[in-house]
């Protein structure tokens, strides 16, 4: 039973991990019908930008803090130069997404040096509480705890306020939203930047949980996310959050089992997912998935 | 219209004929070898673009067709005896299991929208890559292992590069002819309509599915037979043949070659391959030169910007323009003439 | 009829390679209903889109309030003063009516709520479904919210494409009332098919066809001419 609930909790803590790319991702496709291929790449950035931080200030807070300024302009300067001029041409977006990942994943080795660099906790962070015979990590608590409530809080802000409102109407139909007078593009700059910065957390939490940081993350936890987002249904939140615990928790108990196959679950998962129900799990009305 | 597609034909057995004698002038090794890798990745890029430039679908898997070849032939001659005989049934289990997973493959995938058909093929990959690794009784997984060629009669065996390199040459020239006339005939025009529009196929009563279907058998086929060349070339098989990489770099070839020309990815090939060997030997210079990647990633992001078309694509539109030019002016001059 | 609020000059506009518009002129004047008639694919959408700037027009002008906004974004047109209710609605189904009329409400002042309240006296209906998906309206609801959703700003002109289309005639009527009330408050160009409709609430009239406007003139003159209704618009 311990073992189950570890396990189960690990699962929990790398499925809140991929959540915080495939939200981001989720919605972008949604509201602008972009595939943003380099997604994963500031997953890895924030990673690296975290525990560079974290090395010179010694302060969790700031490193987390320093990660999401990266993420917020490096995704102001993808929608700028690689998204923006590829509007509308998915081919070419998947191309050239493509493309800055590699050059993302490489200029991480020329900012940071070519070798992992090693990644470590706040001792306030470090270590776990015991209860009965169920051992909980505490860094990975702190993972499931800041998924939750950025979950929450981003679905307040797309539940309540006006933006969000938009946001969510631009999703459904951009059209309609530009004739009513909204300026949709700044509105997708800003989702974009969001969604880059919330990426970019999840590399700064995720670096600490390993104890590296590597470049070639990006490309790992990309692809994860991407299955996420088919699986939950392009364009929808709530289905990104399920379908990244459905990855994390079957990754986290194939891990331990048969912990080659890991992956492949996941990859049956999406086919399963993709041959009967394409839309995904969640289906967002109005968004074309054919 | 004929005689253009004759003075191609001229110009590229031309080019064929010197790189027949160019090892002839330059023969060490390291050059044939890179040569060799030239001429399989020209082989593996062309199968690429034959879905990309004439379908229109950007596969991020098609490293399995690459990896399923390597392994075909690579099993084959390390189970059984090291003749030609198994070396010819390798190369044609390579050609039907390729086919055959390309099939399925299609049907599976190719109703869908571009970047769901993008990741299923990714993930199809990478099972591949999870089934060489596992079944190691085979495979010996992820070491990987070295097998033997059948020896050549005589003195032909103490230049056995050069054969490979002809042998190499050879299939690359005869498959780029193949492929052309291919895309030429009615069936490509039919594919090339496709990826222009697909809804005017449709409702002009042609089925999509089957030509998709067909190409991407073709392409399969093509690509297992460019993992055979691999694996002959350096006599190892490894799982690192099933990687992204492999398929990013067909990706990279295609596109800076030119989409949809066919000899366009040959000449990417060749760019890549070479840049590749002489950008590392730089890294004495400049730590940059290590990281060549991502130079042609930046290389990459301008050429999907602002030159689409690519190399060859480029310079055919510039070609066309000026070709259109001068029969303007020659109908101009004429009518001046008339009136 | 001395002061213009829209003039379309020379308008051309392509979709893909199909050339849609051919230079289209057309002139509205404030405080009038403008109707343009025209069979199915004549170009009336196509220019209402144009004027809204979701289609680009490939040359000619489209002034408003004296001001070229030929070039300018659909957000920018919206702001400067016009409401637009699409052909099909426009409706964001996952959104409930009451967010369906927010997100359409470009500013939240005093005077935008004063008009929501009004707004909502049109159409009692909405208020009932306020907290029901746009997605389960029915047609009639639907069509209505969209109108509504244009009254809460203050538009200097509406643009309506086919209100009526696929409405029972009791909902038409409704529609037919509400936009008589709102003619009091703005200037409207009206897209139709039905005729009653049109001649209920058109004051002037232009017929395109192919793309082209053939006809213009008084509704008065148009409910006469027998010959110029077979021709243009096939009722007998």
């Amino acid at each position: 039973m311990d073992l189950f609930l570890n396990l189960a909790i690990n699962g929990i803590a790398t499925g809140m991990l991929i959540f915080l790319i495939a939200c981001g991702l989720t919605l972008i496709f949604g509201l602008m019908d972009v595939l943003n291929f380099a997604h994963g790449g500031l997953f890895a950035w924030g990673a690296f930008v975290g525990v560079w931080a974290y090395g010179i200030t010694q302060s969790f807070i700031l490193s987390m803090l320093a990660a999401v300024i990266a993420g917020l302009l490096l995704g102001l300067i993808t929608e700028y130069l690689i998204i923006k001029p590829v509007y509308g041409n998915h081919i070419q977006q998947i191309l050239i997404t493509l493309g800055f990942m590699l050059v993302l994943s490489e200029l991480i080795k020329v900012v940071f040096g070519p070798n992992i660099l090693a990644a470590s906790k706040p001792p306030y962070l470090d270590g776990s509480w015991e209860f009965g015979d169920v051992t909980v990590i505490k860094y990975r608590a702190l993972i499931i705890v800041v998924g939750l409530l950025l979950f929450l809080v981003i679905m307040a802000v797309l539940k309540f306020t006006k933006i969000g409102l938009i946001v969510r109407a631009g999703v459904m139909n951009k059209e309609m939203v530009q004739a009513l007078g909204i300026n949709i593009r700044l509105v997708f700059i800003g989702v974009f930047m969001v969604g880059s910065a919330l990426a970019a957390l999840g590399g700064a939490l995720f670096a600490p949980s390993s104890g590296v940081a590597y470049a070639e993350m990006g490309m790992e936890f990309g692809i994860f996310a991407f299955i996420v987002v088919i699986i939950g249904g392009m364009g929808s939140v709530p289905g990104s959050l399920v379908a990244a615990l459905l990855v994390g928790l079957s990754n986290g108990f194939m891990a331990y089992y048969y912990s080659d196959l890991a992956m492949a679950v996941t990859m049956i998962l999406m086919f399963i997912v993709l041959i009967f129900r394409p839309e995904g799990l969640f289906r967002v009305s109005g968004v074309s998935n054919k | 219209m004929i005689k253009t597609i004759q003075k191609s034909t001229w110009i590229y057995i031309a080019v064929a004929f010197m790189l027949v004698l160019l090892p002839f002038f330059k023969d060490e090794r390291w050059f044939l070898f890179l040569m060799i890798q030239v001429f399989t990745f020209g082989i593996f890029a062309m199968s690429y673009d034959l879905l990309l430039g004439y379908t229109g679908i950007v596969s991020f898997g098609h490293a399995m067709f690459f990896g399923l070849g390597a392994y075909s032939i690579g099993i084959t001659l390390n189970f059984l005896e090291s003749t030609f005989m198994n070396l010819f049934l390798g190369i044609l289990l390579a050609l039907v299991l390729g086919g055959i997973v390309a099939f399925f493959a299609g049907i599976l995938t190719l109703r869908l929208k571009s970047h769901y058909y993008a990741m299923l093929t990714l993930a199809l990959a990478s099972l591949f890559l999870v089934l060489a690794e596992k079944w190691r009784s085979v495979t010996r997984g992820s070491d990987g292992f070295t097998f033997r060629i059948p020896e050549l009669p005589g003195p032909l065996q103490d230049h056995r590069n050069l054969v490979v390199y002809m042998f190499c040459l050879v299939s690359m020239v005869l498959i780029f002819f193949g492929l052309r006339r291919l895309t030429e005939s009615p069936l490509g025009k039919i594919l090339v309509a496709i990826r222009e529009n697909e809804g005017r196929v449709e409702s002009l009563g042609f089925r999509i599915m089957p030509y998709k279907v067909i190409i991407s058998v073709v392409s399969g086929v093509v690509a297992s037979f460019a993992g055979v060349l691999y694996a002959i070339s350096i006599r190892f098989v490894g799982t690192n043949v099933f990687g992204i990489d492999v398929t990013l770099d067909a990706l990279l070839m295609t596109i800076i070659g030119g989409v949809g020309t066919l000899v366009g990815p040959i000449i990417g090939a060749g760019i890549i391959e070479f840049a590749h060997h002489y950008l590392s030997d730089l890294s004495d210079v400049h730590w940059i030169f290590e990281r060549w990647i991502i130079l042609f990633g930046i290389v990459y992001i301008l050429a999907v910007i602002f030159f689409p078309a690519g190399i060859v694509g480029t310079l055919w539109h510039k070609l066309a323009k000026r070709k259109h030019k001068k029969q303007e002016m020659k109908q101009k001059t004429s009518d001046k003439l008339a009136s | 009829m001395t002061n213009t609020l829209l003039k379309l000059e020379q308008i051309n506009t392509h979709i893909e390679q199909f050339h849609i518009l051919h230079n289209v002129e057309f002139e509205v004047s404030p405080g009038e209903v403008t109707v343009l008639l025209g069979r199915n694919g004549a170009g009336k959408t196509t220019t209402l889109r144009t004027i809204m700037g979701l289609n680009n027009a490939s040359n000619g002008t489209v002034t408003f309030k004296g001001e070229d906004i030929t070039k300018l974004p659909p957000y920018h047109i919206a702001k400067k003063g016009i409401g637009y209710v699409p052909e099909d609605q426009g409706i964001f189904y996952g959104l409930t009516v009451g967010e369906n009329m927010r997100v359409g409400m470009r500013k939240e002042d005093d005077a935008t709520k004063e008009r929501m309240e009004w707004v909502l006296e049109l159409f009692p209906d909405l208020k009932k479904f306020w907290k029901k998906p746009g997605g389960q309206l029915s047609g009639g609801q639907k069509q209505m919210l969209s109108i509504a959703r244009s009254y809460v700003n203050e538009n200097d002109l509406l643009l309506i494409d086919e209100p009526s289309k696929g409405l029972a005639p009791v909902i038409v009527e409704k529609v037919i009332e509400s936009i008589e009330k709102m003619k009091e408050k703005t200037t409207v160009v009206l897209v139709e098919q039905n005729f009653y409709m049109a001649s209920r609430l058109g004051d002037r009239f232009y017929i395109l066809d192919d793309g082209m406007t053939v006809h213009h003139g008084d509704m008065s003159a148009l409910r006469e001419d027998e010959e110029l209704k077979r021709k243009y618009l096939g009722i007998a």
